[in-house]
């Protein structure tokens, strides 16, 4: 049981990835152009090593300050949602409509903003990270069972009580769905803002991987970002596991 | 009648909120002096939006050819292998952790690879869109699909219903929600990745033309490209969201 | 009742023999079900009692063909053996819940087990459609079931159990989750269906009244691992109103069926509490 549980993790994945592309690729004879051997690849890794961590250590704390940003953010938007009628009917419509716009084409824009700074793209990840979280907040406070709230007003509970003992309790799986769905976005946000300009982080080792058409150095950059994907993911598992291991039916 | 009613009290606080918002940021931004070139006002991208029509009409054409392609290829595609892997459990044990592991990587870091590999044309774009969607298709079908309890699985059985029996009236009904969810993410994500796509290399399209007016410091017809990208978005949301209602329509 | 000349020259319609059902291997083994013997005579009503946790959905779950007994003991459907998942298909099997699928209509779940068989659409619409006055569902073929009542889904749940023709009928406890008066109303009506349709009928329930007053014969399962602890012949008269359950002879098999039940009842909660 436990050595199947052990198989099916996404570590498992991973070893099962990689045993599948060491192998398959010169069996198959792969062209390098698509898919360079996994050897190459992680020797075009390491020739890059120091670049490779200031990249990844760069776009990482881009990416967690935009994301916890757009979290404050998202959470108190969520809430004032919740609180008003009016704002919701007329504010959540649009922050839908919003959702959909294509917003990395705001990072143009952004970048005029504040310019090449760490800023920038701290902006980007925070406006793509906001939206998930606040509807999904929204939607968490709206589960409150009316029964629930009948039965902590008979015992007298005031509106603060209700919203954290209650409401926001019932609500914080929701809001984990919504920052699983924001971390992700908030990542390609950072990634992309570094295009617009820059010279440290992994969004700019894939330009100038494009520009000089390193396959090695893209699927490098693939991994890490990936990786980095994986680690943030990861972490809010944990957080979830640890503190908000209930389920809202 | 009725309907038309219920519509008009629902979009008249959003239709006042949008006002207000616009009104805010044409007057606002007047009256606290801030520079056009770093806020443009809403009547000014207004009608840059119209006298750049003929680029940026054209712009959107492509944009939105290469989103729609990129969408159906990938849904096709996500819809196809969820089927077979509900119906060849073998088939889910092999390929499920390459899904996981290209699932961990934002699809946006794919744009260079796709571009080196399909070359600047529609082909890249739509490469690029199809695998934005095929993984959130695949993964909310899939969840979708393995939702009835064995309850309800067992009661088909008793039935005497077969395995293509259980899936067709049973486990595909019950995935149109995960399904619909699937879709309506996939196509954000679609778009955002062909326009990304085209910022990076294209020869037409809105993120190309967004790409060029940056280099040109021509920041209106950026704000400009900006508002139609986002018309011609919401409008293929709509259209999904009208697509959604018939395949989930007992809600 | 079953008609005393053919019912000698008929076999039983569902015959239990010696069935057993075991989970795991030998040292941490469990044992559900244990030396089952029962049969049924075709076209009777027997309800089946327990306590909870007694292995009566195991027993089910084998007589619907969901899950294959141990091999020591058979199944025998009309007087024929039936191998692992022959009884598919052969019983018309009514869970718990009643698990109608939200994104059909109340007439489209109605003819689900119909339209599984084979059955062109429009035929199974018309045969569903002339039972639905029977059936209290009159002008809701096209709601979808979020808008009925408990009682009424339980009807449509039964209605699509009774389209399924079999001449055998298994029913795990479908009045379970409604309310007392609703229950009393479905008890009646079943009645008045199965006197007309005349089906075989096996019940199972954990409520002794229900138990009494809707079957020829009382079937009382013992704590896990269940066995058949004893059975009771009902000769209460038919047709039976609510009158029934007052009268001293329903009193005096419903105390007999108590003291039994609550012993079997306190085995379980003894080997619960250490």
């Amino acid at each position: 049981m436990n050595a199947r549980a052990l198989a099916r993790s996404p570590v498992a994945s991973v070893v099962y990835v990689a045993a599948a592309w060491l192998v398959l690729v010169p069996l198959f004879k792969v062209q390098p152009r698509y898919l360079p051997p996994l050897p190459v690849v992680l020797a075009d890794g390491l020739s890059v090593w120091p670049d490779l961590v200031a990249g990844f250590w760069r776009t990482l704390v881009e990416t967690v300050l935009g994301f916890l940003a757009g979290v404050v953010l998202g959470v108190g938007f969520g809430i004032a949602f919740s609180a008003s009628r009016i704002m919701e009917r007329a504010f959540l419509p649009i922050f839908v409509a919003l959702q959909t716009v294509p917003v990395i084409a705001f990072g143009a824009i952004v970048v005029i903003w504040f310019g090449n700074t760490i800023m920038a793209k701290v902006v980007i990840a925070l406006y793509l990270a906001f939206f998930p979280i606040a509807v999904n907040t929204l939607r968490g406070l709206e589960l409150a069972d009316p029964q629930r709230i009948a039965l902590m007003k008979s015992f007298g509970a005031s509106h603060l009580q209700l919203f954290l003992k209650l409401a926001l309790p019932t609500a914080l799986p929701n809001i984990l769905i919504g920052m699983k769905l924001a971390v992700a976005l908030s990542l390609a946000g950072a990634i992309v803002g570094e295009w617009f300009g820059d010279t440290v982080g992994l969004g700019v080792m894939l330009l100038q991987a494009l520009y000089f058409e390193q396959i090695p150095r893209v699927w490098v950059l693939i991994i890490a970002c990936g990786a980095m994907g994986t680690l943030l993911y990861g972490a809010l598992v944990l957080l979830e596991r640890r503190f908000v291991w209930w389920r809202t039916d | 009648m009725a309907y038309g009613l219920r519509f008009i009290r629902s979009a008249w606080p959003v239709a006042s909120a949008l006002a207000l918002l616009l009104l805010l940021w044409q007057f606002g931004a007047a009256a606290l002096d801030i520079p056009t070139y770093i806020l443009p006002r809403p009547a000014e991208i207004f009608v840059t939006a119209i006298a750049k029509w003929p680029l940026l009409g054209d712009a959107l054409t492509v944009t939105l050819i290469e989103a729609v392609g990129g969408f159906l290829l990938g849904a096709a595609i996500g819809i196809v292998l969820a089927v077979l892997m509900i119906l060849v459990p073998p088939l889910e044990a092999l390929l499920m952790p390459i899904a996981v592991v290209i699932n961990a990587v934002p699809s946006i870091a794919f744009v260079p690879l796709v571009l080196l590999w399909f070359g600047l044309g529609m082909e890249s774009k739509i490469a690029i869109g199809a695998l934005a969607v095929v993984l959130v298709v695949l993964l909310n079908l899939l969840a979708g699909l393995k939702r009835p309890e064995a309850d309800a699985i067992n009661l088909m059985r008793s039935f005497g219903a077969g395995r293509i029996g259980i899936l067709w009236r049973l486990q595909l009904p019950a995935a149109m929600p995960g399904l619909v969810t699937g879709l309506r993410v996939g196509l954000a994500r679609s778009t955002i990745a062909v326009i990304v796509a085209e910022m990076m290399g294209a020869y037409s399209g809105i993120g190309q033309v967004i790409y060029q007016a940056t280099g040109q410091v021509d920041y209106l017809t950026v704000w400009a490209a900006v508002f139609v990208a986002s018309l011609g978005s919401l409008a293929l949301y709509g259209v999904l969201v009208a697509i959604d209602r018939k395949l989930v329509w007992w809600r | 009742m079953p008609d005393e000349t053919t019912a000698v020259a008929t076999p039983p319609h569902l015959q239990l023999v010696n069935v057993w059902k075991r989970f795991g291997e030998a040292p941490k083994q469990t044992v559900a079900v244990r030396n089952v013997d029962l049969s049924i005579e075709p076209g009777a009503f027997v309800t089946l009692i327990g306590p909870s946790g007694c292995g009566k959905s195991t027993l089910f779950s084998m007589i619907s063909g969901l899950l294959p007994p141990d091999s020591d003991g058979s199944l025998l459907l009309n007087g024929k053996v039936q191998q692992d998942g022959a009884l598919l298909g052969k019983i018309a099997f009514m869970p718990q819940r009643d698990l109608l699928f939200p994104w059909r209509t109340v007439l489209d779940n109605a003819t689900l087990a119909l339209e599984v068989e084979g059955m062109p659409r429009r035929r199974a619409r018309a045969k569903a459609e002339a039972l639905f006055p029977e059936f209290g569902l009159g002008g809701f073929e096209q709601h979808y079931p979020h808008q009925l009542s408990g009682g009424m889904r339980q009807r449509v749940a039964l209605m699509r159990t009774f389209l399924f023709e079999r001449d055998l009928i298994l029913l795990d406890e479908p009045f379970g989750a409604l309310d007392a008066l609703t229950r009393s109303m479905m008890q009646r009506w079943l009645l008045d269906i199965w006197a007309k349709h005349r089906r075989t009928v096996l019940f199972i329930t954990h409520d002794i009244d229900e138990a009494i007053f809707l079957g020829d014969k009382v079937v009382v399962m013992t704590a896990r691992p269940g066995t058949i602890k004893c059975e009771e012949a009902i000769t209460l008269p038919r047709p039976r109103d609510l009158g029934v359950v007052t009268t001293p002879e329903f009193m005096a098999v419903k105390k007999k069926l108590l003291a039994v039940v609550e012993e079997e009842s306190l085995k379980t909660f003894a080997a619960a509490s250490p």
